[in-house]
């Protein structure tokens, strides 16, 4: 199996030096469990600490060198759709970039391949061409499911530690270096940066004038979430449920 | 000369020829060593001082090992000696001549019988058995054989029905223990006087404590050991020369814990792994406690550690580098060296550090910090008291620093101490504040000798960029990475440590102490202050200064029993029967102090740890604080009062 791990130009969250992203080493560690033939591919303008993926285990790093402004995303098409990979591993969400977790659907959608999130464990499956996929989903819980290869397939932090570093390996491992395609990315809106400040907790609030006990029991049961759980729903019924949240929600106009 | 004098002499010429094939055939298989710098020519001037004033300092703390060491070695060597140049004819002759024989034959007896008796009936547990228990015989056989056989000669052969059984006894003893050179025991005589020569750490003889890591170079083709032959040929040489006497095996806290390590094991192991098919069956010492099951078989291109190998990795990673089998060998074999040189392999060519390891040594990667905290608050144990910042003021005399122990909320409150008789002695002081990066011990003993040598340098760079005399530290680990193992990356600094430099402040009057009466206090030597350094008087000398009552425990000064908190125990977390701390505090409690003082924070954390009814754990600095609010609180003994 041809595994590609996508590896993205991380800062460490405390030093905010440049640094590997923990949950793509996790990744690489699922990889690695599952074949010997990984490659890690970081599209930017350096290589910086990524390197040390090669420590973790990582036999070949490419590299598409291209601009910091540039939009990574068509080059790492290309680079993987012409590698013949059978999975695409990215980690859930960068650190110290923007972040937003999007890039692996960004891929998925410019590839053509069905995307699974939060995976924790990987094992090949039955069937020739097929993965075992374990997801994690809130709050502990995990969901097996068989996929079709080829696929893009992101990780969890809750995902197993990679291998520990060791000098020599990174040392040894081959980067090789190649241009992306430039292209500049499309604008991104208008943003401003802060320093990050932990969400506070969102605390169900318990209706004026509520006992105690009431408040008590809105402020600890928000923990659990709330909602439904349908278990195998038709996907009317499954549409339906989704529909009446967000208008719930106030996200979608009401009916 | 009688004829059976001249046969005894032609045995010990058939001895000296057997043990010489066997010794060099053994000696051979040191080649496969790496290169390593040796004076020869000095070491071998230096050889009878060794031997005799080194070693012997060594054996001496076990009188009757001594006796009988002397008794033996010495009578069995002149004795041979001089049977061999019974050959000479105007020497044969001499009647005399072989009745100072006999003589040097009967100490060699009384020797084999203290080897005997020491051994039987029962065999103490830190001594090995197998070959060794056959020792005592062949010495006796050998040595009284000899004594008749020199006895009947110098009575020009009026004993000789006595002779001729002497003569078989010394044949069958002599060549016994002739055979016995290349894997038995008495392979420690020709490859201990080898080793002296050849020591790696030359310094040690020299009055040095001569214990900082060796660097490593980071661009040689295999980084660490992971075959005997990439030990440095004069390391082999070490391995070899073990007596197997099981002092190290004593006073390692990690045997005592039953994790899985005996130094005395680990050198056999590593002295077996020369013998091409080697195997550890030969063995018959005490095992590692708790043991976990390996292969037991190697040799020359053969992995040392391993399940399929020799040594199991738990064993590698028990180790918390204390220094303290190194302190009791008489053969001053360096086994952390080993350990060390072991554990760069699995760290930095395998990855294969212990699962909770590997975190710290990722987080100093990239944030200078084994926890990944912020640098900036590694002053934060300070709040309230000023500290003067060296990027502000560019230079101060005391550079203070402080260490990984500054995060921890116990020892935060010793650094404040520290901080406050600091100011009240108007010292001119300043830290690094978020510029203090991580020294780069627990990498280095971690064998992640990359990360260790990355922070030196950054450490160095920032160093020289500020103006000081000395650097004041209270971790004990520091003030070893700084004072000396920074000097092979170009970083030399004089390195004082809290004790010795409040000891100072105390003596020159800079610090006024009040007495801490009725307390009584045991004080726990930090491995890497007392054995390391050499440190064991300015802590003594500064409680002392206190009016306390000090009470020693058993094991204390350079042989002192480590804490459990060196070398990445820690977080290498091997699992054992016992901890660490809570034999050591045992041994604190015998005592009847109420107080542990300590010196270092890592002894602080491990000690603070011991649950249950027990001592109080201070640390000096607290002590000395203490006593001084004792003498401004007595208003007639301050300046003020006075005037
Ligand atoms: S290593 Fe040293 S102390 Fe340990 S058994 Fe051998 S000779 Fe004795
Ligand atoms: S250094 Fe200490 S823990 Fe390690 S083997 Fe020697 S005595 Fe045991």
């Amino acid at each position: 199996m041809r595994i590609a791990v996508l590896l993205s130009a991380g800062r460490h969250p405390v030093s905010g030096r440049p640094a590997p992203v923990p949950v793509e080493l996790q990744a690489l560690g699922l990889a690695l469990g599952l074949s010997d033939e990984v490659t890690g591919l970081h599209a930017g303008p350096d290589i910086g600490p990524l390197r040390d993926a090669l420590g973790h285990g990582l036999p070949r790093l490419i590299h598409l060198a291209s601009e910091a402004e540039d939009d990574p995303v068509p080059g790492l098409a290309a680079a993987l759709a012409s590698g013949g990979f059978d999975l695409v591993l990215a980690g859930r969400a960068g650190q110290g970039g923007e972040d937003s977790g999007l890039l692996p659907y960004a891929l998925a959608r410019a590839l053509g391949l069905p995307i699974v999130a939060d995976a924790v464990a990987l094992a090949p499956g039955a069937a020739p061409g097929t993965l075992i996929v374990e997801q994690a989903l809130a709050r502990g819980a995990r969901r097996r499911l068989v996929i079709r290869l080829p696929a893009v397939v992101t990780v969890h932090p809750a995902a197993p530690a990679p291998a520990p570093f060791a000098f020599a390996a990174a040392r040894r491992g081959i980067v090789d270096v190649q241009a992306g395609p430039s292209a500049a990315e499309p604008a991104r809106p208008a943003s401003e940066e802060r320093p990050y400040r932990p969400r506070p907790k969102l605390i169900a609030r318990a209706g004026a004038g509520a006992s105690a006990a009431e408040r008590l029991k809105a402020a600890t049961e928000s923990a659990s979430g709330g909602g439904r759980l349908l278990v195998a729903p038709s996907p009317e019924e499954a549409a339906g449920e989704i529909l009446q949240h967000l208008r719930a929600l106030g996200l979608l106009p009401g009916r | 000369m009688t004829e059976l004098a001249l046969l005894l002499s032609l045995t010990v010429l058939a001895m000296v020829a057997v043990a010489g094939t066997l010794a060099t055939r053994r000696a051979l298989l040191w080649r496969i060593g790496g290169a390593a710098k040796v004076d020869w020519a000095a070491g071998l001037l230096a050889l009878p001082r060794r031997y005799l004033v080194d070693v012997h300092h060594i054996v001496g703390r076990d009188a009757y090992a001594a006796r009988m060491h002397a008794l033996a070695a010495g009578g069995l060597i002149v004795g041979s000696a001089l049977a061999l140049l019974g050959l000479v004819p105007a020497l044969g002759d001499i009647r005399l001549f072989w009745w100072l024989t006999a003589l040097a034959f009967a100490a060699a007896f009384a020797g084999g019988a203290m080897v005997g008796r020491r051994r039987y009936p029962r065999r103490p547990a830190r001594l090995s058995g197998g070959r060794f228990q056959l020792l005592p015989f062949l010495l006796a056989a050998y040595a009284g054989g000899g004594f008749l056989v020199a006895l009947d000669a110098s009575l020009g052969g009026a004993l000789w029905p006595l002779g001729c059984a002497g003569l078989a006894f010394a044949a069958v003893g002599g060549l016994g223990l002739a055979l016995q050179i290349d894997r038995g025991p008495m392979r420690h005589a020709f490859a201990g006087a080898a080793h002296l020569v050849a020591h790696p750490r030359p310094g040690r003889f020299a009055g040095e404590r001569a214990t900082a890591l060796a660097p490593l170079a980071l661009d040689t083709p295999r980084l660490g050991a992971a075959m005997p032959e990439d030990f440095a040929f004069n390391r082999l040489i070490g391995f070899d020369a073990c007596i197997q006497c099981g002092r190290c095996e004593v006073a390692c806290p990690a045997f005592a814990a039953g994790q899985p390590l005996n130094p005395k094991r680990l050198i056999q192991d590593l002295a077996a792994s020369l013998q091409p098919h080697a195997s550890n069956a030969t063995y018959a010492g005490s095992p590692y406690p708790n043991a976990r099951p390996v292969a037991g078989v190697g040799g020359p291109g053969l992995p040392i550690v391993g399940i399929g190998a020799m040594i199991h990795p738990d064993t590698l990673w028990s180790c918390t580098t204390c220094r303290a089998c190194v302190e009791e060998c008489p053969m001053m074999i360096e086994h952390v060296d080993a350990i060390i040189d072991l554990r760069r392999f699995q760290t930095l060519e395998l990855g294969a550090v212990p699962p909770r390891a590997a975190l710290p040594l990722m987080e100093l990667r990239y944030a200078d910090e084994p926890s990944g905290r912020p640098l900036a608050a590694r002053t934060d144990f300070a709040a309230g008291l000023p500290l003067p910042l060296m990027a502000t003021r560019g230079g101060a005399d005391i550079l203070l620093w402080l260490g990984e122990g500054a995060y921890e909320l116990r020892y935060g409150r010793t650094l404040r101490a520290l901080v406050s008789l600091l100011h009240k002695a108007k010292v001119d002081f300043a830290v690094l504040g978020a510029e203090e990066r991580d020294c780069g011990d627990l990498a280095r003993r971690l064998g992640d000798e990359a990360g260790f040598q990355r922070l030196a340098r950054a450490n160095i760079e920032t160093l020289s960029r500020y103006r000081f005399a000395r650097i004041l530290t209270a971790d004990p680990h520091a003030l070893h990475a700084l004072r000396n193992e920074y000097k092979d990356f170009g970083g030399a600094y004089e390195v004082v440590h809290h004790t010795a430099f409040l000891d100072e402040l105390a003596a020159t009057g800079r610090l006024e102490l009040g007495a801490l009466s009725e307390a009584r206090v045991t004080y726990h030597d930090p491995c890497y202050l007392g054995r390391y350094n050499g440190e064991v008087d300015a802590p003594r000398r500064l409680l002392d200064r206190l009016g306390i009552a000090r009470l020693e425990m058993e094991r204390s000064g350079k042989r002192s029993m480590c804490c459990g908190g060196g070398g990445g125990a820690p977080v290498s977390d091997i699992e054992g029967e016992r901890r660490i701390p809570d034999i050591r505090m045992a041994q604190a409690m015998a005592t009847g102090a109420g107080i542990v003082a300590v010196a270092c924070p890592q002894c602080s954390a491990m000690l603070e740890g011991v649950t249950g009814e027990r001592p109080a754990v201070h640390d000096i600095a607290e002590l000395v604080l203490m006593a001084v609010e004792r003498a401004d609180a007595a208003p007639a003994r301050t300046a003020e009062g006075v005037a």
